[in-house]
């Protein structure tokens, strides 16, 4: 090839040499080399924890190594950070997308690519953004929100963001692991292009196609350490399939049973398909182990999930020859989950807590728990399964690994499940707790209960299984029995596979939505349904009693909307960094006390100016505090700013313990100003909604805080500072207090240490009305105003209309309550658990 | 199951199985807030010992008994990761059921704290559906539910108080061997409360729910259900509490369940339970209570004002959650350095 006497002489665009990496004494990397070419696409290989994804966290900047050097274009560093490795022109597409499910393409576009790359060659900024979808070919509308897009489509716009800034190198994880054929052929061709300008290429992936297809060179990884990198034509498949295979696994097995053996079919599936896998079947005979192989994320944990009745599927699942339900299957299967400690344990509990719970129902005296039988059944399981813990009482958190997966184990078989399922059950387990489990589930199959096992470790499957089911991309590609079952058959079927994932049919679903739908399942739709019941209210109440309209009560409305509206428009921000703030209330009545003390008819300026600095002091101060119990505190937002909710009371009373201190009737007078029936506060108000919602749309502040609030890991990784944003969101809120609180001091007059507290929970009605989530990410201001606006109408409506308190109170809890509901009806679906 | 295998032989140096542990194990929170509540009856007998004397602690703990009861039911709501805004919706609305419906007449009283039971259950069912089945967040759903139930406390009162009935008043306002009877009946909930939750299968398994929910589901249970549930739970104490107030306060207001929204949430941190849900620490709520109330009575002995008492109230509730829910280590890590942990490819 003419072309690698070229590639010899250029300079490396990455050289990494002698990287290690170890995380509590396990390494991940041990003096690994990798020198990456200016304008060669270099295929990275290995199994499941080979360590490509630490080698390329290293490059990228997200993880520091223990030892090593980085030559970037002849500079040397020891370690790069992600903000050093952009500046280097090192671009990254994750396996999972960094995208920000709140915000629109545009918006998620504008926030990842620095402003000059969209508008280069001086088209807007639109065209900018349009020509980077169209790159990829991504076909989604600008303002469709990215929650809405399909998991292909997310990481087409990864890679769009990733492609649009010309990098100099850039690393590819697995990406075509979602992408249809269409999708990855464009991919194809869009990397050797990118790769013709020069740009340097690194293509992590499982796939022996695809390195044959599209990488000259390639680098395997296997346990840490460099197996070898060579040319790509230099080398067949099976030399390359030689050098990932071969792992050393110190655990011993039990031995497998003869097949002749195997009693009754217990687990039958047919052409079993749901989220993640398609078209599986598979038969479990008493005394069997099956194992689910493959790459990790194609579709084996979805299917054990499935199987455990945790997920929804169509085709026929028996067990014990009964045909069964999503709902029978959650009771008659044993399911060990792979993550233990976000769905397999109950940390806090002890060990006999996690242990006994499913099998409660055998542990009773009458209606009640009989200690005498738990610890008998429960006794008995963890001496059986030979758990090491210092007493049934201890708390499940302080076992090793190898001893919590055996109290899920105790759990899953008190349960006498008709079969178990069993997700990467030696994750994070040490090497004699391994064999144990081996021989655990050994038993466990012996006694007539099939198990099927998941897992990552081909070599770990070849030891355990009778029976090897090897999945990729959802699809079951090769079905090993007997002799046929070790690793190098099961790794050969994996990468050798050129299976598509299914979704290609669905791509491209709703990418054209009306324009109708769009809007109703966007940020706006509640303000034009609140500006509509505004309308209808006011209208209707005004057929009642034409005084409705009259200029006084115009002037009494807007003049109360100020107030609950400035209060309404901070607390609408600490919503949307997905907080809340309680304490604004109390605040607003505190910043009026303070008020009271220097804001008097006969005060000089300068003090009543000392005051006003005071209370803005005193504001910034509240939301520090407030933002760094719950961002370095690690406080519940609810847990901080009730804190300082009660503090800020405490502090009113202590200044003032009652009403006093007559607000001066200039300041007064100026803040009840008018133009026509229209007070002046109330333009203020609705110039600063305006500006605010301009910020929030359109400038960085807006995006940050939006992004955080919508989902903060991938904020961080787009180098957005989190920390800086949530706490400077929480000063923010109470400086709009601060405004509240200004319009609130000229409505009381005086200082009162009991007022303003309402104003928490009606500021909350009045966001939640608005429509902005409490999840953050997503609202208006417009909307909050507007909410505002209804609360302070409708209170105002009961007495035109002679309704009594009563209604006052219905109608507000009504609202809430409907708007609450509708609201989440539209934005959709929600995990169970 | 046979345990023939062959396995390592350090492992099989240690005898197997695993000791059963002790009978009773104490909560850190319990131990915490029962040192701290004693310390602070030793502070009020040394310092203000009005505050300790008969009439004082007789005044005092049927209020307590009330924060008491009314906190059971926001922490069964709070160990599922909720929390309860519509505590003094639901306390005043019971409080005007069992006065004005009976019009003072003792022969209406139970009929009118049956109709109070009706409306509780309603109520809760309501909260556990919103939050449970539909998903919304709880604090606006109980931010909704409580002005519902303030429109039945307005259209049932009027706003006006009304004299409690005698009966009423001499059940939950009396006494008996010299201890209030509002006492008693608190002990009474704590203990069916706790007889509940931690002595049947279901209320292991609402324990387990809360203690993490994604593991729960995995494991089987139906998660929604338990969590709606606390909710209904939540509204039955409250019914309690709404009973006792009544009986003990000669002439209840309308709003007489405003002031045990705050302290009930603060009860429930100081025993312990995290905000973030997790095992409800039942008995140290109780005694929260009792030291919250004691608290009040204390610093109003030693005749400094409500601010400070309310600023004392704010800083045990921070200490508290200090104490409680700071991962120490975490806080040291994030404070040195933010360190990535890779993905597994």
């Amino acid at each position: 090839m003419t072309e690698t006497t070229a590639v010899a002489v250029r300079r490396p665009t990455m050289l990494l040499s002698g990287v290690s990496k170890s995380y509590a004494g396990v390494a991940a990397l041990t003096d690994v080399s990798l020198e990456v070419l200016p304008g060669e696409v270099h295929a990275l290989l290995g199994e499941n924890g080979a360590g490509k994804s630490t080698l390329m966290g290293v490059a990228s900047g997200t993880i520091e190594p223990d030892g090593g050097v980085l030559t970037v274009d002849g500079e040397q560093h020891l370690s790069l950070t992600p903000a050093a490795a952009t500046r280097c022109g090192i671009a990254i597409v994750h396996q999972h997308p960094a995208v920000l499910p709140d915000l629109t393409v545009a918006e998620n576009l504008r926030l990842a690519l620095p402003a000059d790359v969209l508008t280069s060659g001086g088209r807007s900024e639109v065209d900018g953004m349009r020509a980077v979808l169209d790159d990829i070919d991504l076909r989604v509308h600008l303002e469709e929100r990215v929650d809405h897009l399909s998991v292909a489509q997310k990481h087409l716009l990864e890679l769009a963001k990733a492609f649009a800034v010309r990098p100099r190198m850039l690393i590819l994880d697995e990406p075509t692991a979602p992408l249809g054929p269409d999708s990855v052929d464009l991919l194809f061709d869009r990397v050797r292009a990118l790769a013709e300008t020069g740009t340097a290429v690194i293509y992590i992936t499982h796939r022996l196609a695809e390195v044959r297809m599209l990488a000259q060179r390639v680098t395997v990884l296997r346990d840490g350490r460099l197996r070898g990198s060579t040319l790509v034509d230099d080398v067949t498949d099976d030399e390359l399939l030689a050098m990932i295979v071969g792992r050393q696994l110190d655990a011993t097995f039990p031995p497998k049973p003869s097949p002749d053996t195997f009693g009754d079919t217990v687990l039958d599936v047919a052409a079993l398909s749901g989220d993640g896998f398609s078209d599986v079947s598979l038969t479990g005979r008493r005394g069997e182990i099956i194992g689910i192989s493959g790459v990790v994320g194609n579709g084996q944990s979805d299917l054990l999930r499935a199987l455990a009745g945790l997920g929804s599927f169509d085709g026929d699942v028996s067990v014990s020859g009964k045909r069964r339900s999503q709902r029978q299957l959650r009771k008659v299967s044993g399911y060990m989950p792979a993550d233990r400690h976000h769905d397999g344990l109950m940390m806090t509990l002890s060990v006999r807590e996690n242990a006994a719970l499913n099998g409660l129902e055998r542990m009773t005296w009458g209606p009640f728990l009989s200690r005498s039988r738990e610890l008998e059944l429960v006794g008995r399981e963890l001496t059986e399964l030979d758990v090491r813990a210092p007493s049934m009482e201890a708390v499940v958190a302080a076992l090793s690994g190898g001893n919590q997966q055996k109290v899920v184990l105790a759990r899953t078989l008190l349960a006498r499940p008709a079969i178990l399922l069993a997700d990467e059950p030696t994750q994070g387990v040490d090497v004699g707790a391994r064999a144990e489990i081996y021989r655990i589930l050994r038993e466990v199959a012996d006694e007539g209960i099939p198990v099927v096992v998941a897992s990552s470790d081909a070599k770990e499957l070849e030891g355990l299984c009778d029976r090897v089911l090897v999945m990729s991309r959802g699809h079951v590609v090769a079905d090993l029995t007997g002799d046929e079952v070790t690793e190098e058959r099961m790794i050969r079927a994996a990468v050798a596979s050129t299976k598509h994932s299914r979704q290609t049919t669905a791509v491209r679903r709703d990418a054209n939505r009306p324009a109708l739908r769009r809007f109703l399942a966007g940020d706006y739709a509640p303000v034009a349904i609140l500006a509509l019941v505004m309308v209808g209210l006011g209208a209707y109440v005004y057929s009642q009693n034409s005084l409705y309209l009259s200029a006084f009560n115009i002037t009494s409305i807007m003049m109360l909307v100020a107030a609950l509206g400035f209060i309404a428009v901070g607390q609408n921000v600490a919503l949307l960094t997905g907080g809340i703030d309680l304490s604004v209330g109390p605040l607003a009545g505190f910043l009026v006390v303070v008020a009271s003390f220097f804001v008097n008819d006969g005060a000089a300026v300068t003090t009543m100016l000392l005051g006003f600095g005071l209370m803005i002091g005193a504001a910034v101060a509240t939301g520090l505090v407030n933002g760094t119990l719950i961002r370095l505190g690690n406080f519940t937002p609810v847990a901080a700013t009730l804190t300082t909710y009660i503090a800020l009371q405490g502090f009113s009373f202590l200044l003032r313990d009652a009403p006093e201190g007559v607000i001066s009737a200039d300041v007064t007078g100026f803040v009840m100003r008018k133009v026509g029936p229209v007070p002046i506060a109330f333009v203020a108000l609705v110039v600063v909604v305006a500006a605010m919602e301009w910020a929030l749309r359109r400038s960085s502040w807006g995006l940050r805080i939006r992004a955080v609030g919508s989902h903060e890991d991938s904020a961080r990784k787009l180098g957005v500072g989190v920390g800086r944003t949530v706490v400077g969101g929480y000063v923010i809120t109470s400086l709009f207090t601060f405004l509240g609180s200004l319009v609130l001091l000229a409505q009381l007059g005086i200082g009162d240490p009991a007022q303003g507290v309402s104003y928490t929970l009606s500021s909350i009605t009045a966001v939640v009305l608005g429509g902005t989530s409490l999840l953050g990410g997503r609202g208006t201001f417009v909307g909050t105003l507007l909410g505002a606006g209804l609360i302070v109408q409708l209170l105002n409506a009961t007495t035109f209309l002679g309704l009594s308190q009563t209604w006052q109170y219905l109608f507000q809890g009504g609202l809430i309550v409907v708007a609450a509901i509708l609201y989440s009806r539209v934005r959709g679906s929600h995990s169970p658990a | 199951m046979a345990s023939s295998a062959p396995a390592p032989a350090a492992e099989r140096s240690a005898p197997r199985g695993v000791r059963p542990g002790p009978r009773v194990s104490v909560s850190r929170g319990l131990v915490t807030i029962t040192v701290a509540t004693v310390a602070l009856f030793v502070a009020s007998a040394l310092f203000a010992s009005t505050s300790v004397s008969q009439g004082a602690l007789s005044g005092m703990l049927p209020f307590a008994a009330v924060l008491a009861i009314a906190a059971l039911g926001q922490t069964l709501v709070i160990q599922q990761g909720g929390i309860d805004l519509s505590v003094p919706g639901a306390i005043s609305l019971v409080v005007v059921i069992v006065t004005h419906e009976p019009k003072g007449d003792d022969g209406k009283l139970l009929g009118a704290v049956l109709l109070a039971l009706g409306v509780a259950v309603v109520a809760g069912l309501l909260n556990g559906f919103l939050v449970g089945r539909l998903l919304l967040n709880p604090i606006v759903a109980t931010l909704g539910t409580n002005a519902l139930m303030f429109a039945g406390v307005l259209g049932i009162s009027g706003g006006s108080p009304r004299r409690t009935t005698d009966r009423l008043a001499s059940i939950a306002g009396g006494e008996s061997l010299g201890v209030p009877n509002a006492v008693f009946l608190a002990l009474l909930v704590l203990v069916v409360t706790s007889v509940v939750v931690k002595l049947t299968p279901a209320g292991r398994r609402f324990e387990a729910v809360g203690a993490n929910p994604a593991a729960a589901w995995a494991a089987g249970l139906r998660v929604r259900t338990f969590k709606g549930a606390g909710y209904l739970g939540a509204q039955l104490h409250y019914w309690v509490a709404g009973c006792v107030l009544a009986g003990i306060v000669a002439q209840p207001t309308a709003f007489q369940g405003n002031s045990y929204l705050l302290p009930s949430v603060a009860a429930v941190v100081l025993g312990g339970t995290s905000l973030l849900g997790g095992r409800g620490n039942l008995l140290a709520t109780a005694v929260a209570a009792l030291f919250l109330s004691q608290l009040e009575q204390f610093v109003l002995a030693l005749g400094v004002s409500f601010a400070v008492r309310t600023l004392v109230e704010a800083a045990a509730l921070a200490v508290g959650v200090l104490l409680y829910s700071v991962d120490v280590r975490s806080l040291a890590g994030r404070l040195v350095r933010r360190r990535h942990v890779p993905a597994t490819t």
